[in-house]
């Protein structure tokens, strides 16, 4: 039974971890804490969801459907997060965090009623990618590959992929550099502006990804953006805000314990990730994996 | 080469740099001595582009700067060293120094020749290089703070308070690898700030005082002003 929850945390814990690590990101790049990451994931969703119907409506292989994740989270990370932070975001970074929080905010709002309105009320349904990849039987219960082994597999190439392009790469080096201090990587010949914007275009991608590959799991309808978002803070806080691999354990801890309860205490199954993060940033107010800052001197 | 003209700049409304005249020839060393608040680092800041002027121009080469983005500044040649080093804490010192040359995508040779050059005239970073920038002492981050502008800075390097808060030795070992600096690069322009005038007395060339963002020029060099006297109180 232990083993069971720890198959179901592991899938529900990658997905939340794909969303989070993006929200994380752009926290820890840009110091923007944004409300409108919950849309990309359900846009992601919503238009992944479309492409394998209409694929499958004319007739194409149901195996297309894993590139069309891929391409519909970084169309939807270039034209929606891009227009966001070129348009709305690049105005209030050096304002006060209120006015930030405020501007996101309606960010989601509106997204959220665009969704609507482009996309419909009505459930939408597309789990034939999901269908396709088959199942495996683990002690007696079925599982979907899918879930057990495409989606965190897919988190662990982000986890892998993203600590190489910000150790190895000098644009991955240039945005560690703006992170540490604006200033002094604008003095070492880095255009900060550019960073900002490709940061907050593969933070918002990779929440798209995350909708992307739920959108066959359950079925599409309005309002699953504020579930994400405020379960991606809950692991990006518990993480501490802009660590990437805390983000991996936190959403790993927060999976864990939630289909834990789901097995053993059904009744706090929604309470459980909160519950985590409350009890962590007690014991520790700035998160799991932030190291304090090193002496200047 | 650096032509300031009437520079004016404010800081949220208010004015730090009053109609500031400066100009920096080909290889010079200029000295900028002011207190603590006069204005040395907003000057040296609206020349990399951080500050809100108000007024005036800066020319490089006899071509305005100021609508040059501060992120293509460095790129005209200009190193920057700030005040507090401000190097990347999660990066060894190596990849400090080599940073600015591979965001502007210097060739991996011309990269690995300029450092080898400052390991020249900086030997003690060379020992240093596989260590954590975050692990450093004050006089080793100044260092690699001076390392990291020279990796642009192949026309002029901005050296904002290089000595403050460093013990004499380290002091004199800095201003050795200055003289080293100069004495290898002659036509690298070098503009130094400093609140202690003594210790650029025999360096530059040419000397500015500033004082509540006003600057004028020293005529007959550091060791004949009052500036100088008043320090030895």
């Amino acid at each position: 039974m232990i083993l069971l929850a720890a198959l179901d945390g592991l899938a529900y814990g990658s997905l939340i971890f794909l969303v989070a690590v993006g929200l994380s990101l752009i926290f820890g790049v840009l110091g923007v804490l944004n409300i409108a990451h919950g849309s990309f994931y359900a846009i992601g969703a919503y238009v992944a969801a479309s492409a394998v119907l209409a694929a499958a409506g004319m007739g194409l292989p149901t195996w297309l459907a894993f590139p069309l994740f891929l391409i519909s989270a970084i169309l939807v990370g270039v034209v929606v997060g891009g227009t966001v932070e070129a348009l709305l975001l690049r105005r209030v970074y050096r304002k006060e965090e209120v006015l930030q929080l405020l501007v996101t905010f309606a960010v989601f709002m509106i997204l959220e009623d665009a969704q609507k309105v482009i996309f419909g009320t009505q459930p939408l349904f597309a789990n034939a990618p999901m269908n396709w990849l088959g199942t495996i039987e683990v002690f007696g219960i079925f599982y979907t590959n899918y879930q057990l082994v495409l989606i965190p597999l897919v988190a662990l190439a982000v986890l892998v992929g993203l600590r190489t392009f910000l150790r190895r790469t000098s644009f991955g080096r240039a945005i560690v550099a703006v992170t540490q201090d604006r200033e002094a990587a604008m003095a070492m010949g880095i255009d900060a502006t550019r960073v900002y914007l490709i940061t907050f275009i593969i933070g918002a991608s990779l929440a798209a990804l995350g909708g992307a590959l739920s959108s066959s799991t359950t079925s599409l309808t309005p309002g699953i953006g504020s579930g994400m978002i405020v379960l991606s803070f809950a692991v990006a806080a518990t993480a501490g805000l802009g660590r990437i691999e805390g983000a991996a354990v936190a959403a790993l801890m927060i999976g864990l314990g939630r289909s834990a309860a789901v097995y053993f205490a059904p009744e706090f199954d929604v309470l459980i990730p909160y519950l985590i993060m409350v009890v962590v940033l007690l014991i520790k107010p700035e998160g799991l994996f932030t190291t304090l800052q090193t002496r200047k001197v | 080469m650096l032509e300031i003209k009437g520079l004016s700049a404010e800081i949220e409304g208010v004015q730090v740099l009053r109609k500031v005249d400066m100009s920096l020839g080909e290889g010079a060393t200029v000295a900028l001595i002011g207190r603590n608040g006069a204005g040395k680092t907003s000057l040296l800041r609206a020349i990399m582009g951080f500050m809100k002027v108000t007024g005036g121009t800066i020319g490089f080469d006899g071509r305005p700067i100021l609508d040059v983005k501060p992120h293509e500044r460095p790129r005209l040649g200009i190193g920057y060293a700030p005040e507090d080093r401000r190097l990347f804490s999660s990066f060894t010192i190596e990849e400090n120094i080599r940073l600015p040359a591979e965001v502007m995508k210097v060739p991996g040779p011309e990269i690995a020749r300029r450092l080898a050059d400052i390991y020249q005239v900086l030997p003690e970073l060379a020992d240093l290089r596989h260590r954590a920038a975050a692990g450093l002492s004050g006089g080793q981050g100044k260092m690699a703070a001076l390392a990291r502008a020279l990796m642009v800075g192949t026309r002029i390097i901005l050296l904002d308070e290089p000595f403050q808060g460093l013990a004499p030795v380290l002091a004199n070992r800095y201003a050795a690898a200055l003289r080293a600096l100069r004495d290898s690069h002659p036509d690298i322009a070098l503009l130094i700030t400093e609140s202690n005038p003594s210790l650029l007395r025999n360096f530059a060339e040419r000397s500015y005082a500033i004082e509540r963002g006003e600057v004028t020029e020293i005529s007959g060099g550091l060791a004949a002003t009052s500036l100088a006297a008043a320090d030895r109180h």
